[in-house]
C-alpha cells in the first residue's frame, strides 16, 4: 500500500509533518487534497514550496485528488496524503480511493468544538463524518507525533 | 505504524526506573573508585558540594525562567539547554567550569531535540538544571551525569503535559474578557495565570530535587555492586551516540554525508584536541565551496494551476488610502515584542499559541478600532487556534497586521480572508521555520558551544578527575550567537511580512535562498557533528587477540591502526541506521544502558571495594584507564 499516511491536519504541511513524519514514513511525495487551497493560487504555491527539497508536493481539489490518488495507490511510490477535514477524506473514500487508515494529526479547537485528545477537537459535523468513515471500513486513529501510540478514534468517541 | 506502549506511561515508568537505578548506582562515589583524593571535601572522598536552601531556590528559579517568556522569548534557545544550564548551575554552586563541563556532556544526547506543535519528547531543561545540580553537588563526573540526566529529562515531561492541559482554562478566561471588549484583560490572561501556574509546577519540584537529590545520592552508598557503576561510565560514552544520531536524522543526507566523516576524521586524527571553532571555520569554507561548485540535480517542485496573483503591497495600499487610522512604527515594534516575549506564555492544547497571538495583536487593535463591537470582534478573531514557528513564522503576523490596517481603513477584507491567511500560512511557515531554527541553526550552534565548553583535553572529552575543566566561553558564545540569529530572523520576518505582504513569502521561497541556507548549514552542521561524535562517543573494548604469540588489545592494536576511531564511528552510524528504521530512541536508550551495565561485569568482575586496589586495576584496564591514570601501585598487603 503506497498511501503511507493519510492525515487530517488543519495546518497541512508544518513543523511536525516536515521534521518528523516525512522521515519516519520515507514518503517521497506529498499530495494535498483541499478544495479551498486548490482554488487559491497563492496558497497552492506556498504549500508546494514549503516541503523540503526533493519532495514534490501536489495540491488538488477533491474530485481531481481522488483520480490522482487512485492512480498513485496502484504504484509502489510512498505517498503522504494531507487534508484539512474529515469531509475531504470522506469525499475521497466515497470516490473510491483505497484508504485503510486515517490519522487525526491536528484539528484545532474553537466555539462549538469538543476536544477529544490533546490538540484534536471536533465539531458535530466532523464527528458524523468520522463515524461514517469508520462505517465505510476506514480505521480512524489519533496519532499526533510519529512516536506516539495510535489511539483508535472509537475509544475517544463517547457517542457512537 | 508500529504499535508502541502508551507514551506517557512508558516515559514516566522508564524515567523513574532509570532514575532510581542510576541515582542509586551513582551513589558509589569516586572515593571507592579511587578518585583523586586530594581535592575531596568530605569523608567519602568525592568533591561534593552541599546545596543550601538559597542555592536550591536559585536553581528552581532558573528552571522556571528557562520555561518562561521573560527573556525575550529566547529562554527556549538558551537557559533551557543543558549547555547553558550547566554554566548557570555551576555559578550558583560555586564551580562554573565543572558545571559547564557537565552541562555540555548532558546536552549531547539532546542535540536532536525538537519541540513542535505542542509536543515535548523529553524535558531537556529539567535534565540540564537538575542533572547538573545532582552531578555537581555529588561530585560525579560528567560521564556519569549523562544517564542520570536522561532519566530526569523523561520525568520532566510531566510538568509540560500538566501545563499544556491546565492552560486551556486560561484561554477561556481570555474569551470571557474578549466578549467584554476588554483588550487589557485579554492580554493579562495570556500571561498572568499561566505564569503563576508555571512557576509553581516548575520551581517546587526542582527546588526539592536540588536540595535533597545530592544528599540522597551520597547517602545511598554501595547500594548497587561496583560493576554496575562501571556500566554507567560505559553508558556515558555510548549514549551521546543517540543524541548525535538523532541530529543526523535531519542533516546527514545526500551530498552532505561526506562532511560528517571529514569532521570525525579531523577530530580523531588530532586525538580529540582540535578546536571546534577551527572545525567550524573549515566547515564554513567547505560550505561556500560546496554551494558554488557542487552541482545538484534540479529538484522539480509540482506546478500549480494558475498564475501567481499580482500582489499590491498591502502596506503601500493603506498608505495611499484616504487618511484614516495608521499604525505607527511603535505599534509594530510593540506588537512584535509582545509576540516575541509571550507567544508561549499560555501555551495550551486547545489553542496552542492562540492567546499569545491575541496578546500580540492588542496594540494593533487598540490603535485601529474604537467601537466596542469592533474591538470585541477583533479580539475574538485572533483568539482562535494558532501555531507556527515563532520566528520565521512572523511573516504571518506581519501580513495579518497589514490586512487589519487595510480593513480598518475601509478595505473589503472580511474575517474569512484574514483567517484563511493565518490558517493557510501558519502550517507551511512552521514547516520551514522549524527546519531552520530547531533542526539546523540551534543544533549547529549548540554543537559548537559544546565543543568549546568541553575543554581542550587531548584525551577524551569528558575525562573524570583528570583536572580538565569546562570552558564557560562555550555556553556564552552559544548564547550570544543563537540570540542574534533568532532575533534577527524574527524581526526581519515580522517587518517584511508587514511591508511586503504575501509576496514576501513566495519571493523568499522561490528565490531558493532558504534552500541555499539549508544546504550550507548541512555542510557545516555535518562537519561539526562528526567532530562532536569523535569527541564524545567513547567505545573501548577490552577483548584481546593473540597475534604472533602476543596478547594484543583488539581495538588498540588491530582496529584503530586500520582506521582510527572505527568503533565509535561504527556505533554512531549503526545508531543512525536503527533510528532510520524507526526504532524508538527510548528503546535504544534502554538497550544501550542495559548493554553497558551488563558488559561491565565480564570486564571487571564483581568489582573491588578497596579504593586503592581498584584504581590500580582500573588504570590497567583498557576501558577505564583514561579515567584512572596509573599512579603508584598499592601497598603489597592490598594486592590480591
Amino acid at each position: 500500500m503506497s498511501l503511507r499516511l493519510v492525515r487530517i491536519d488543519d495546518r497541512l504541511i508544518h513543523g511536525q509533518v516536515v521534521a518528523v513524519w516525512l522521515r519516519a514514513l520515507g514518503a517521497q511525495r506529498i499530495v494535498i487534497v483541499d478544495d479551498a487551497s486548490a482554488r487559491d493560487a497563492f496558497l497552492s504555491e506556498v504549500l508546494t514550496l514549503a516541503a523540503p527539497q526533493g519532495v514534490p508536493v501536489e495540491v488538488h481539489g477533491v474530485a481531481e485528488g481522488a483520480v490522482r490518488l487512485i492512480e498513485l495507490a496502484r504504484t509502489s511510490e510512498p505517498v503522504m496524503v494531507l487534508a484539512r477535514s474529515p469531509r475531504t477524506i470522506l469525499g475521497l473514500r466515497q470516490a473510491g480511493v483505497p484508504i485503510e487508515v486515517v490519522d487525526l494529526g491536528g484539528m484545532g479547537s474553537g466555539p462549538g468544538r469538543r476536544r477529544l485528545h490533546k490538540t484534536i477537537s471536533v465539531s458535530p459535523d466532523e464527528l458524523r463524518e468520522l463515524r461514517e468513515l469508520e462505517q465505510l471500513g476506514t480505521r480512524v486513529e489519533v496519532q499526533i507525533v510519529a512516536d506516539d501510540r495510535p489511539i483508535p478514534f472509537r475509544s475517544l468517541d463517547s457517542g457512537s | 505504524m508500529k504499535r508502541k506502549y502508551g507514551t506517557v506511561g512508558t516515559t514516566v515508568a522508564v524515567g523513574l526506573g532509570l532514575m532510581m537505578l542510576t541515582v542509586a548506582a551513582a551513589a558509589v562515589p569516586g572515593a571507592v573508585l579511587g578518585a583523586n583524593g586530594a581535592a575531596s571535601a568530605d569523608a567519602t572522598g568525592a568533591h561534593t558540594i552541599s546545596v543550601t536552601v538559597w542555592q536550591a531556590a536559585l536553581i528552581g528559579l532558573g528552571y522556571y525562567l528557562a520555561n518562561s517568556p521573560w527573556l525575550f522569548g529566547l529562554a527556549f534557545f538558551t537557559l533551557y539547554r543543558p549547555l547553558v544550564a550547566g554554566l548557570l548551575v555551576g555559578l550558583i554552586l560555586g564551580d562554573p567550569a565543572q558545571g559547564t563541563l557537565i552541562g555540555a556532556a548532558i546536552n549531547v544526547p539532546y542535540l536532536g531535540f525538537i519541540s513542535a506543535g505542542g509536543s515535548l519528547p523529553a524535558d531537556a531543561g529539567f535534565a540540564g538544571w537538575v542533572g547538573t545540580t545532582i552531578a555537581l553537588a555529588s561530585g560525579l563526573d560528567a560521564t556519569k551525569a549523562i544517564p542520570i540526566a536522561f532519566g530526569l529529562g523523561l520525568l520532566g515531561t510531566i510538568i509540560f503535559y500538566g501545563r499544556m492541559a491546565i492552560d486551556s482554562i486560561f484561554a477561556h478566561w481570555a474569551d470571557a474578557r474578549a466578549e467584554k471588549a476588554d483588550i487589557a484583560g485579554v492580554a493579562l490572561m495570556n500571561w498572568l495565570p499561566g505564569q503563576i501556574l508555571l512557576f509553581v509546577i516548575s520551581f517546587v519540584p526542582v527546588f526539592v530535587f536540588a536540595l535533597n537529590g545530592p544528599t540522597y545520592v551520597q547517602d545511598a552508598l554501595n547500594r548497587l555492586p561496583l560493576w554496575t557503576v562501571n556500566g554507567l561510565v560505559i553508558a556515558g560514552g555510548i549514549l551521546p551516540a543517540i543524541g548525535i544520531a538523532l541530529n543526523m536524522r535531519f542533516i546527514f543526507r545526500g551530498a552532505a554525508i561526506p562532511y560528517f566523516f571529514i569532521g570525525f576524521i579531523l577530530m580523531t586524527a588530532t586525538h580529540q584536541s582540535m578546536s571546534l571553532v577551527v572545525v567550524a571555520a573549515i566547515g564554513l569554507a567547505l560550505a561556500y565551496l560546496h554551494l558554488n561548485f557542487v552541482r545538484t540535480p534540479a529538484e522539480p517542485k509540482a506546478e500549480t494551476a494558475g498564475a501567481a496573483e499580482p500582489q499590491a503591497s498591502p502596506a503601500a495600499a493603506a498608505a495611499t488610502a484616504e487618511p484614516g487610522v495608521r499604525l505607527t512604527r511603535g505599534d509594530l515594534i510593540r506588537s512584535w515584542a509582545l509576540w516575541t516575549f509571550f507567544a508561549h506564555a499560555n501555551y495550551n492544547y486547545e489553542r496552542l499559541q492562540g492567546t499569545g497571538f491575541a496578546h500580540a495583536m492588542t496594540p494593533i487593535i487598540k490603535r485601529l478600532y474604537t467601537t466596542e463591537d469592533e474591538i470585541r470582534a477583533a479580539l475574538k478573531r485572533h483568539l482562535v487556534f494558532f501555531n507556527t514557528e515563532p520566528n520565521f513564522g512572523n511573516v504571518v503576523h506581519g501580513t495579518v497586521i497589514a490586512m487589519e490596517e487595510q480593513r480598518a481603513n475601509g478595505a473589503a477584507i472580511d474575517d474569512d480572508a484574514i483567517n484563511s491567511v493565518k490558517s493557510g500560512l501558519m502550517g507551511p511557515m512552521a514547516g520551514i521555520g522549524d527546519t531552520l531554527s530547531q533542526s539546523t541553526i540551534t543544533p549547529i550552534l549548540l554543537a559548537l558551544g559544546i565543543g568549546i565548553a568541553g575543554g581542550t583535553a587531548s584525551g577524551s572529552a569528558v575525562p573524570a578527575n583528570s583536572g580538565v575543566t569546562g570552558n564557560p566561553l562555550g555556553p556564552i558564545i552559544y548564547t550570544v550567537l543563537v540570540s542574534l540569529v533568532i532575533v534577527t530572523i524574527g524581526y526581519t520576518a515580522w517587518m517584511q511580512g508587514y511591508a511586503r505582504g504575501r509576496s514576501f513569502v513566495t519571493e523568499i521561497l522561490k528565490s531558493g535562498a532558504i534552500d541555499r541556507v539549508l544546504v550550507g548549514a548541512g555542510v557545516l552542521g555535518n562537519m561539526v557533528l562528526g567532530a562532536l561524535a569523535a569527541k564524545f562517543v567513547i567505545v573501548n573494548l577490552a577483548p584481546t587477540v593473540t597475534i604472533a604469540g602476543a596478547q594484543l588489545n583488539l581495538q588498540a592494536s588491530v582496529l584503530d591502526p586500520l582506521f582510527p576511531g572505527v568503533l565509535p564511528l561504527g556505533l554512531v552510524v549503526m545508531t543512525w541506521w536503527l533510528l532510520r528504521r524507526r526504532v524508538s530512541p527510548l528503546a535504544l536508550l534502554a538497550v544501550y544502558l542495559v548493554v553497558s551495565i551488563l558488559a561491565a561485569y565480564p570486564f571487571f568482575g564483581p568489582g573491588q571495594k578497596d579504593s586503592s586496589d581498584f584504581s590500580y586495576q582500573a588504570c590497567t584496564s583498557s576501558l577505564l584507564h583514561q579515567y584512572y591514570p596509573c599512579g603508584a601501585p598499592p601497598v603489597p598487603s592490598a594486592q590480591p
